[in-house]
């Protein structure tokens, strides 16, 4: 698609940009952040970390919210094959939306004064839970926009009895989305009860909600960019959706572990979290399908290359490195560490940051009527964010299996004197990546804004992103389905050995203090996992980037058997 | 879903099964948490914990207010940027975080949390209002001093007031006697005594931030010094700041010197003898908006040339504004 096919098309191009803008401040946050961890005193007083936090972790909700707006509203009405219903009602979404990011920003600030602006038991300005920091003013606005999202997308799909996977996703997803946002709209006295409820919102959001529309999404843009068959595609996210459900639903359980609630918690959230990585095992494995159906040079690199990343990171940042923590016996250790700051980190850009990203790389050329745009710089910028993350991921596991060790093992508790001291080395690999990380963020937000409105490069050619060599070489050849299988299977083995780390600290001589095993094994399993990751992806995108290099009649080969037999999984 | 046409259509069937499916675990979930929250449980509610006359569900507020859990955890959720707050009552006591929140910028000295068990309702929270009992009782506040007693901590000073504050205890009192199942773990070797576990140069380095005080106009540098040096030990700086602004009781900033309106509309100026009276005897001149019995006496904690190093202190601050 050069082209839009709808008017309505274009109400997405405004969520993009705004997606973008989001992250860009986000991400300032995140580097404002790593600093505050090197030097606590860091503008203590001013801008506390707690306010600081609060920020990153709110603008990364919003901002990947506007990506799935955004990417709904574009692939709407391709879906529908009509018009998107109510574009007044869209624009004016687009202005509650700034509006209520821009109050809920300023009312943040005020948790240093201890303001939460109570008003018959409700904290109207701001409320100081973790993810759910926004006060009930803006916790209702929010509410209606989300129902608004709901009428906009379910009004103009076709006729129920006409919709297929894609659809009852989508539409699952958007009705789900802000019926759980219900639970977090109420002051809870009991500390348990509370937590109970936050997790209804976060986990079900992300594992209930974002899982489905990512799903969707990921779905639909496969069949745009490869022309997969909707009805292959059909099946892959009507079996992903169902094990999302099933798994994810009683998989909530693991957040309930030590809060307050009972023992037989663990027995069920240890059970069906670990079945959590299903779904995003077969969504990974129909990428790799879909990518391979023919053999033609992939049209949008970076567009790819970041949906790629999103399927990817899912797997390890949400899948594997999720699975190592899942358990009763892990979950003792790596809760309320920075052990999971890695696991969230990978899992939230990774899955939903980058799907987003996806999209708009996919959107705005195709919006804006850009048929050719120097892809080497958005592939350039996947590069940096996709390393910069996975390093990110890298020092917080470390950091988090040092901080187990001296803060639980240890039961040293001066953070300012024990805990942090200890990890000073993980602390300082954080900016540093953070570093790589906003560069790349930098580039892409600079990237896409522009996009249409720089002249071309004399040298950027149509498609080659990826350094040109002349023929296939063996690491550029095509990935076979058998390889691509393996490489999961290695990430896997790295994640058994971090979960094999992790319940190590239960082991007798590592609560007497000696800290072999644990460190080994993390030491061994981080960097094994996160590196195999970049190589898989790297290896994955040269074998496509080497496709725009060879004659049609030799990429032949590349022509998979049908998609189908996945169904039968 | 979608059939194809003319071919067997089974996914009807597999939509049946698979919402079944959901439902089955929709009732389990709902019967888990059903279970989770009855009474027979026996976990404990805040509506049913106070501290010193303050209510746990008030200090959840506070808790909420200040977005505690954006540096700190609690039930391990939150940041990781600062400790969990989960079972800190009871591991370090009353009295200990008595002395601590009021000024976030030092951790208590051993005479601070004394200060506090002289206070009658934290001592009953205590259950003793002697140290030595306290810290025997509370390991951890003991640890505490003699590890980190006057040195600089890295939380902001928040403006807490006195009620917050007792409402916040009042919360960690509830959190404490939650039933966590076991979490966090405790631990079998004691950190302290253990080779890997000394702090890094870079603790010892934030430790030793503020040592410079200002010249001295009239008095002996060193009993200025001494003086400052006293009111950091002795917990005053948690409700007085060095400035003007007014924390629990009045800033120090211009005080000496200034005509103080009292209570009862009167006034005196503030020279070393309304001063020292203060300090030993708060109550006998109450500045105008300022509660009696909010600051404790000091006489059995301060001899007369202590209390003079302190007056002469203050003395160095009365031109200082904010």
């Amino acid at each position: 698609m050069i082209r839009i096919e709808y008017e309505t098309q274009r109400l997405s191009l405004r969520f993009f940009l705004l997606m973008l803008a989001l992250y860009f401040v986000q991400v300032g946050f995140g580097l404002m952040l790593a600093a505050q961890h090197i030097d606590p005193k860091l503008l203590a007083g001013t801008l506390n970390f707690n306010v600081a936090r609060a920020q990153h972790l709110n603008l990364g909700i919003f901002w990947i919210l506007s990506g799935f707006i955004a990417t709904m509203l574009f692939v709407g009405p391709l879906l529908s094959k009509r018009e998107l219903a109510a574009p007044w009602l869209i624009k004016f979404l687009f202005y509650a939306l700034l509006a209520v990011v821009a109050w809920n920003v300023g009312t943040q600030v005020l948790a240093q004064w201890g303001i939460a602006g109570w008003w018959k038991g409700q904290p109207l300005l701001q409320e100081g839970l973790e993810y759910l920091e926004a006060g009930r003013i803006a916790d209702v606005v929010i509410l209606i926009g989300f129902a608004i999202v709901c009428y906009v997308i379910v009004r103009s799909f076709p006729p129920l009895s006409q919709w297929n996977e894609i659809h009852w996703g989508l539409g699952l997803g958007v009705v789900a989305l802000t019926a759980v946002w219900v639970f977090g709209l109420f002051f809870i006295e009991r500390l348990d009860l509370q937590e109970y409820f936050r997790w209804y919102v976060v986990h079900y959001w992300v594992e209930g909600v974002w899982e489905v529309i990512h799903i969707a999404l990921v779905g639909f843009l496969l069949v745009l960019m490869f022309k997969a068959d909707v009805k292959s595609v059909g099946y892959a996210v009507f079996w992903g959706i169902s094990l999302v459900w099933l798994s994810g639903l009683l998989g909530n359980a693991h957040h309930y572990f030590w809060v307050g609630t009972p023992e037989f918690w663990q027995f069920w959230g240890s059970l069906f979290s670990a079945l959590e990585p299903l779904p995003l095992i077969f969504c990974f494995w129909h990428i790799y399908l879909d990518a391979h159906q023919d053999g033609k040079p992939v049209a949008n690199f970076p567009a790819f290359a970041f949906l790629l990343g999103s399927v990817v990171l899912e797997q390890v940042g949400a899948g594997i490195l999720g699975f190592t923590m899942t358990f009763a016996l892990t979950n003792v250790w790596s809760h309320g560490t920075w052990v999971t700051l890695s696991h969230a980190h990978l899992a939230l850009f990774g899955t939903f940051g980058m799907l987003g990203l996806a999209a708009a790389y996919y959107a705005v050329p195709v919006v804006r009527g850009v048929e050719r745009f120097d892809q080497r710089i958005g592939t350039l910028a996947f590069w940096l964010v996709f390393t910069g993350m996975l390093g990110l991921g890298f020092a917080f596991a470390i950091g988090g299996t040092i901080q187990v060790f001296v803060y639980r093992t240890l039961g040293l508790d001066w953070f300012g004197g024990d805990v942090a001291p200890a990890m000073l080395a993980t602390k300082l690999l954080v900016p540093i990546f953070g570093l790589i990380f906003a560069t790349g963020t930098c580039l892409l937000v600079f990237d896409l804004m522009t996009l249409g409105y720089r002249p071309l490069p004399a040298t950027a050619a149509r498609a080659p992103a990826v350094a040109v060599a002349a023929a296939p070489t063996r690491w550029s050849r095509l990935l076979t389905g058998w390889e691509a299988g393996l490489w999961l299977l290695a990430m896997w083995v790295f994640g058994a050995i971090i979960t094999l780390g992790l319940l190590s600290f239960n082991l007798d001589t590592v609560r007497q203090g000696n800290a072999t095993f644990p460190y080994l094994m993390g030491g061994v399993g981080y960097p094994g996992l996160l590196s195999v990751t970049l190589l898989f992806v790297w290896r994955f995108l040269s074998s496509l980037a080497a496709r725009s290099r060879v004659p049609q009649a030799q990429a032949a080969p590349a022509v998979l058997a049908q998609p189908e037999p996945v169904a039968a999984i | 879903m979608s059939c194809a046409k003319g071919q067997p259509c089974e996914e009807g069937l597999y939509r049946r099964v698979a919402l079944a499916v959901l439902g089955l675990m929709a009732a389990i979930f709902l019967a888990l948490s059903v279970a989770s929250f009855l009474p027979s449980r026996g976990q404990v509610v805040p509506s049913t914990v106070s501290y010193a006359g303050h209510q746990a569900v008030d200090g959840k507020r506070v808790f909420q207010a200040y977005n505690c859990m954006g540096c700190h955890t609690i039930v391990g959720n939150g940041a990781y940027f600062g400790p969990d707050l989960t079972k800190l009552y009871g591991h370090v006591g009353p009295a200990w975080l008595e002395a601590f929140l009021p000024s976030a910028g030092r951790w208590p000295t051993a005479n601070a949390v004394k200060l506090q068990l002289q206070n009658e309702a934290v001592a009953r929270a205590a259950g003793t209002d002697n140290l030595d009992a306290y810290l025997a009782r509370y390991p951890a506040a003991a640890e505490r001093i003699s590890r980190r007693g006057g040195q600089v901590t890295l939380m902001p000073n928040l403006p807490l007031s006195r009620e917050e504050i007792g409402k916040l205890i009042a919360f960690f009192k509830y959190t404490s006697e939650m039933d966590t199942e076991g979490w966090p773990p405790v631990p079998r070797v004691d950190g302290l005594t253990f080779p890997q576990a000394k702090p890094l140069p870079g603790a010892a380095l934030a430790a030793v931030a503020p040592a410079a005080t200002a010249a001295a106009p009239s008095a002996p540098r060193s009993e200025i010094a001494e003086g400052k040096q006293l009111t950091e030990d002795n917990g005053c700086t948690a409700c007085h700041s060095p400035g003007q602004e007014k924390l629990v009781g009045p800033g120090w900033g211009g005080l000496y010197g200034s005509t103080v309106t009292l209570a009862d509309g009167s006034t005196v100026i503030a020279d070393d003898a309304y001063l020292t009276e203060s300090i030993l005897n708060p109550d006998a001149r109450i500045a105008h908006g300022f509660e009696a019995g909010a600051m404790p006496s000091f006489a059995d904690m301060l001899d007369d040339k202590q209390v003079a190093a302190i007056v002469a202190y203050l003395r160095t601050l009365k031109d200082r504004k904010p």
